[in-house]
């Protein structure tokens, strides 16, 4: 196997300035997001509502399911699970669609002076920015169950910006293997299902057998979760050792994953 | 003049199609096929520098390494040794349709092309009118793209990535597409960048778009460079060795033709070609219509080809050129030339080449003629040293050429004295 490409090899260019190359930076990335955007909805009915309407479904029937028929007696169940569901939706989209990132866009790959690097970004800001839409009906319904906004909610981008840095290391590692291996998306899927079941979603996590706490923590989704809950739920300071744990876990990730991803990248050509 | 291209020592080296496939995980667990791929080298060894300002085409049959070249200085992939260094902001017209979006329309899609080409949104908004212009397609611009025509779908390509401002253009066969008119300004907006001083790289399987904007050709065979030069010259040269492609298409078994005048036509020897298409009778007359052999200096020729397309040929080009018993040519022309082709199809046909004046120097002649692929592909027939030609009159000694010509002994003397007077 020889992902990476030995050295002495690089290609020297002279780069445009920093400053005018930030402004492309954002441009490209604001114009590819909401290219996915439009794409997403274009020639839909109900267009942009379906970013509220997929996890308004999850909620509901979480909500029976938990309240109704296998009581958990979580108090603002609706609450608790929308956090949970927000939170992880936006981690599985942004993983399954960074798989594919590379691959199906050839034409992109291609392309003298393309970015490929931007790709994964754009696959995360996207479903980032679901997340955000639907933030709005999660603040309904922690104010039609009657709990306060705490100065709390003042941490919220924070803990987005590790989730954001978390998910795009795992995305630049997924989207440069995949490449390589087909067999990615497949142990993607099967990996995802797991972690869903093993992340406290629909679930509290002291639930857990005190023997299995110490393991089970060390998720980042776990606590990225309570993190989320501790905010619009109990509106309260998210924990900050286990917070700088999680942002350790991902920057250590995301510089892994660049890493891998821009040694890969240059063989990206041949594989598609 | 500073370079704006140096490659240095280039190799790049693939893995051959259909030894392995996409690789899976049992591929890997089983240690299958994992170190047995074949691999064969796309580029080797290929240094060049280009000169900023400068065009240069790249020529080569298929599978010669035009693109992965083309590629590489575009900074897409890495090669397996050697470097390349480029200055400036390059731009590429190279895969048009890329990144646009059926679903969305063409307002939308220039604003996201644009930007993937390169440009900042501020730069696309102040280019958008004239993109939209460009293309022609103002009417049409806030409808999704899938409502356009593959014709117009280019034509958006082509102007948003037209409107870049690179000061490297790599241009890899996009200009065979669109109707001509379009074309046409395609070809004039290219000579725009280069009169801005854009230095350009081009692919292009056309010798004449070739001969229209290079300054210079990499003519690249097998991954190497065959040969760097002035444009004429290693594009002539190129054509000829695809000539030679002819010699080997020629079929082994051919009967061996006498002409009228004696002359036999043997194959490989003074007759080349694949012989879809066969040259029946070639006659040389004189200004009145006589069939000769012999012509005074300075007289008119008419080169009468009567042939017989065997198969269904779509629009040969005729060539006629005239060399002497040595093998040199004094003159060369054909139909692609002068932007004409014979018709396409099956079946008997003629035509004839007009010389107004043949001012050869007196001495003996061939004619040679030939019938062509429509793309200089390899020859169909093609008759060489069998017409003899003698011209007479004219001057002796080395030449070639016997223009009108007089000479005006008096010329320098009457002027000398005239500025005398003058100064006087």
């Amino acid at each position: 196997m020889h992902i990476l490409p030995q050295k002495g090899d690089a290609i020297a260019s002279r780069p445009l300035p920093i400053a005018a190359q930030l402004i492309y930076a954002r441009d490209l990335l604001r114009e590819l997001v909401s290219r996915d955007m439009k794409i997403r909805y274009k020639r839909s009915v109900l267009g942009i509502a379906w970013t509220m309407i997929n996890p308004l479904m999850q909620i509901l029937i979480f909500t029976f399911l938990f309240n109704r028929v296998l009581p958990l007696n979580i108090p603002h169940y609706t609450v608790f699970v929308f956090c949970g569901v927000l939170a992880w939706n936006w981690f599985q989209a942004s993983l399954y669609l960074a798989a594919g990132g590379i691959t199906e866009n050839r034409d992109l790959v291609r392309r003298p002076g393309f970015p490929v690097a931007v790709l994964p970004v754009v696959t995360v800001a996207t479903n980032m920015l679901h997340f955000l839409l639907s933030l709005p009906i999660l603040l309904v319904c922690v104010l039609i169950d009657g709990l306060p906004l705490s100065p709390a909610v003042a941490a919220f981008p924070l803990v987005l910006l590790v989730q954001f840095g978390l998910t795009l290391g795992l995305a630049y590692l997924i989207a440069a293997t995949h490449v390589f291996f087909r067999d990615v998306q497949h142990i993607l899927s099967i990996g995802l299902s797991l972690l869903f079941y093993l992340t406290p979603i629909f679930y509290t996590a002291d639930r857990v057998p005190a023997e299995y706490q110490q393991l089970y923590l060390l998720n980042p989704m776990a606590q990225l979760v309570s993190a989320y809950r501790a905010i619009f739920l109990q509106g309260i300071w998210p924990d900050g050792g286990a917070l700088l744990g999680v942002a350790i876990f991902a920057v250590a990730m995301f510089a892994l994953g660049y890493t891998i991803f821009v040694r890969a990248s240059y063989r990206f050509v041949e594989e598609l | 003049m500073q370079d704006a291209i140096v490659v240095d020592g280039l190799s790049k080296r693939f893995r051959r199609h259909g030894t392995q496939p996409a690789r899976t995980l049992k591929d890997l667990l089983l240690g299958r096929n994992m170190r047995r791929s074949e691999y064969f080298w796309g580029l080797r060894d290929v240094s060049f520098s280009v000169a900023q300002g400068r065009t240069v085409g790249f020529i080569g049959p298929n599978g010669a390494g035009k693109s992965t070249l083309m590629r590489l200085v575009g900074g897409v992939g890495l090669p397996n040794s050697g470097k390349v260094r480029t200055v400036g902001r390059i731009g590429a017209l190279l895969d048009l349709g890329s990144g646009l979006h059926h679903d969305l329309t063409g307002r939308e899609n220039i604003f996201v092309g644009g930007i993937i080409a390169g440009m900042t949104r501020a730069e696309v908004a102040r280019r958008f009118d004239a993109i939209v212009d460009f293309a022609e397609l103002e009417a049409f611009i806030d409808s999704p793209l899938r409502t356009y025509s593959t014709g117009m779908q280019m034509r958006l390509a082509f102007a948003v990535a037209a409107h870049i401002d690179p000061q490297i253009l790599l241009i890899d066969e996009v200009l065979a597409v669109g109707d001509l008119a379009f074309k046409q300004k395609c070809l004039e907006r290219i000579k725009k960048f280069k009169a801005q001083g854009c230095t350009i790289v081009l692919v292009s399987h056309e010798s004449s778009q070739v001969r229209q904007l290079c300054d210079e050709v990499i003519w690249l065979r097998n991954g190497t460079v065959n040969a760097h030069g002035p444009t004429e010259l290693v594009l002539n040269q190129y054509i000829t060795e695809m000539q030679d492609e002819t010699r080997r298409r020629t079929p082994t078994q051919a009967p061996t033709m006498r002409l009228p005048m004696g002359t036999e036509l043997r194959l490989n020897q003074n007759r080349f070609g694949s012989l879809e298409t066969q040259i029946e009778a070639v006659q040389l007359l004189s200004r009145r219509g006589y069939e000769v052999i012999e012509i005074d200096s300075g007289d008119a020729l008419q080169v009468v080809i009567a042939y017989n397309a065997l198969q269904a040929v779509e629009a040969p080009i005729a060539s006629v050129s005239i060399s002497r018993p040595d093998g040199s040519i004094c003159y060369d022309t054909n139909t692609a030339m002068a932007g004409q082709t014979l018709p396409t199809g099956a079946g008997p046909g003629q035509t004839v080449l007009q010389i107004e004046r043949l001012d050869l120097a007196g001495g003996e002649y061939f004619v040679n003629v030939g019938l062509h692929e429509r793309n200089w592909a390899y020859t169909y027939d093609y008759h060489w040293h069998t017409y003899p030609l003698r011209i007479v009159g004219g001057p002796g000694g080395e030449g070639v050429l016997c223009p009108p010509q007089q000479w005006s002994l008096e010329a320098r003397r009457e002027a000398q004295l005239s500025a005398e007077v003058a100064g006087q």
